[in-house]
């Protein structure tokens, strides 16, 4: 049986006028691993600083591991969360990092945590605040790999990890994943890189969840239908359209549905082509502008 | 989605936990230049300053009685103090944010860093004191000088001078970290409340005393509890902003 280990209903985040967290409702089950999807300031981090107890929601409930978070250390010492923007002691370096590591994660596996270090090429003694962007990047990686904490958050994992980098975490997280289960929350705008990664995608956007359905549901939801301008509005007349372009006398119509045989031999006679869409375009088409502004206009632009 | 029943949580959690304390006072001792080191060398290096101001006058035959006497009124003894409020500063506007991203509650990282602080002002309480004795017991480091005991130290043993030292630390090491905790909490508005309040509080107390003349009996009473009594308040002082602290940084959210 799955167990829940976050349950947020009607939660809310404002700073003065600004709300950054509109009343979201979403759980999250254990042994999963979850995508949290958005643009940048789209809230994101403020989530996860609500879900592990560093910032006060302004409304709402929160449950995690079945208590709000927030000053419970038994539901905080279950968490590990290294934030993109982490702040470290300015007298920091890695090791000191990694030294204080076992103290607060129970789980914390020093071996693992040693093999990380050497796969990263991580200096362990240099100054947190001399390290380069992915340097630092690997130390958030790694203090959220070797915690195995029942509930982990990668917020921004790949930010400034070259391409070996990403690699590698990508392949530890799901070997170590297969034999030490847990919740995964990683938060990202790169979503390709970690498409294949993820389970569950929460789409959130200005403050609102967008989306919140299985990764492999939403794999393939969309079709991306191009060709004539004529032929593709009539195809797409009374379809759920969730983004546009034209160019000319083209268009191309992304559509929030999967289609069925006879669409498709329908769309092959109109001579339409169909194409699939990447979660990245999925989610651009959802976030961006082009979904809320006239589609008319959008065409003028165009 | 899925039907759940959520099973209870066996709470795990005692009101006092050790251990958890304890690994705060662990994390702010993993870089010890910090609370050990740094004061260490701004002492040594007024103490070096002092050794080669002796040696100087000694050299051109001045009195040397005559230069311990101007010594005692120097305050190279409390030179570690003024960078130990900035230690009290970081203590909280760093470390804290890093705590909490460890999984530390804000009620731990307090009292573990209270813990500390207690720690540190014994340490330094206990190495003054005992400095103070030494200088005394060796002439002035052979040469007359007059560093440790020094404005009201080495004058009623090395217990009041252990007492007042302790007193001293875990001010200022409070007052940088309380502070700083109100910053955390209300930002700049509540840095400037504070300010202002403070500012406003100390005019009100002074126009009292004033306008009631009431000055000659304040210092009276000062000089009635002597040492030991000013430096009793001051350790209260200390007290008031450890409490204080406290309820403050229970709603802190450093970013």
């Amino acid at each position: 049986m799955t167990r829940t280990v976050v349950r947020a209903s009607g939660l809310t985040k404002r700073y003065g006028t600004f709300t950054a967290v509109d009343a979201v409702d979403f759980t999250l089950e254990e042994n999963r691993i979850y995508g949290l999807l958005g643009r940048n300031g789209a809230g994101k981090t403020t989530v996860m600083q609500m879900l592990t107890g560093q910032i006060f929601p302004d409304g709402g409930t929160l449950d995690v591991f079945g208590r709000e978070p927030a000053e419970h250390a038994d539901v905080l010492r279950r968490i590990c969360f290294i934030a993109e923007s982490q702040r470290y002691p300015d007298s920091f370096k890695p090791s000191h990092v990694f030294k204080a590591a076992p103290w607060f994660f129970e789980h914390w596996d020093a071996e693992f945590a040693e093999r990380l270090i050497h796969d990263f090429r991580l200096p362990l003694n240099r100054y947190v605040k001399k390290l380069s962007r992915g340097q630092l990047s690997a130390v958030g990686v790694i203090v959220g790999l070797a915690s195995r904490a029942p509930l982990t958050f990668f917020d921004e994992p790949y930010l400034g990890l070259d391409a070996v980098a990403r690699h590698i975490f990508y392949d530890r997280l799901l070997e170590d994943y297969a034999e030490h289960p847990r919740t995964i929350v990683l938060s990202t705008h790169l979503i390709d890189e970690v498409a294949n990664l993820l389970e569950h995608l929460l789409v959130i956007d200005q403050g609102r969840i967008l989306l919140d359905r299985d990764a492999d549901e939403v794999r393939g939801s969309a079709t991306t239908v191009a060709g004539g301008r004529a032929a593709v509005d009539s195809f797409v007349a009374d379809r759920a359209v969730i983004g546009r372009e034209s160019l000319g006398g083209l268009a191309s119509v992304t559509i929030d549905e999967r289609l069925g045989q006879a669409d498709r031999i329908r769309a092959a006679e109109h001579g339409l082509e169909l194409a699939p869409v990447s979660l990245q375009q999925l989610i651009v088409h959802m976030t961006g502008t082009d979904l809320r502004a006239d589609p008319t206009e959008q065409e003028v632009a165009a | 989605m899925t039907a759940v029943i959520d099973q209870a949580l066996v709470r795990t959690e005692p009101r006092t936990r050790f251990n958890e304390v304890w690994r705060v006072v662990r994390l702010h001792a993993v870089t010890p230049s910090v609370f050990f080191g740094i004061p260490w060398v701004i002492l040594g290096g007024a103490w070096v300053v002092s050794m080669v101001v002796g040696i100087i006058i000694t050299g051109a035959s001045a009195d040397v009685a005559k230069m311990g006497e101007g010594m005692r009124y120097s305050w190279a003894v409390l030179s570690p103090q003024w960078y130990l409020v900035v230690v009290g500063v970081q203590a909280i506007g760093m470390t804290l944010s890093f705590a909490l991203g460890f999984g530390a509650t804000r009620r731990d990282f307090w009292l573990g860093t209270s813990l500390m602080f207690g720690i540190v002002s014994l340490l330094n309480a206990v190495a003054i004191a005992t400095l103070v004795q030494l200088e005394k017991a060796t002439g002035g480091w052979w040469i007359g000088i007059s560093m440790f005991d020094a404005l009201w130290y080495g004058q009623n043993g090395w217990l009041v001078d252990f007492y007042t030292t302790l007193a001293l630390q875990l001010l200022v090491l409070f007052i940088g970290a309380s502070i700083t905790t109100v910053y955390l909490r209300w930002r700049m508005r509540g840095m400037m409340i504070l300010m202002f309040g403070a500012i406003a509080l100390v005019l009100a107390a002074v126009a009292i005393a004033t306008f009631t003349e009431s000055w000659p009996m304040i210092f009276e009473w000062l000089g009635g509890i002597g040492i030991v009594g000013v430096f009793t308040v001051v350790l209260g002082l200390a007290a008031f902003f450890a409490i204080g602290g406290y309820f403050v940084i229970r709603r802190a959210t450093p970013r």
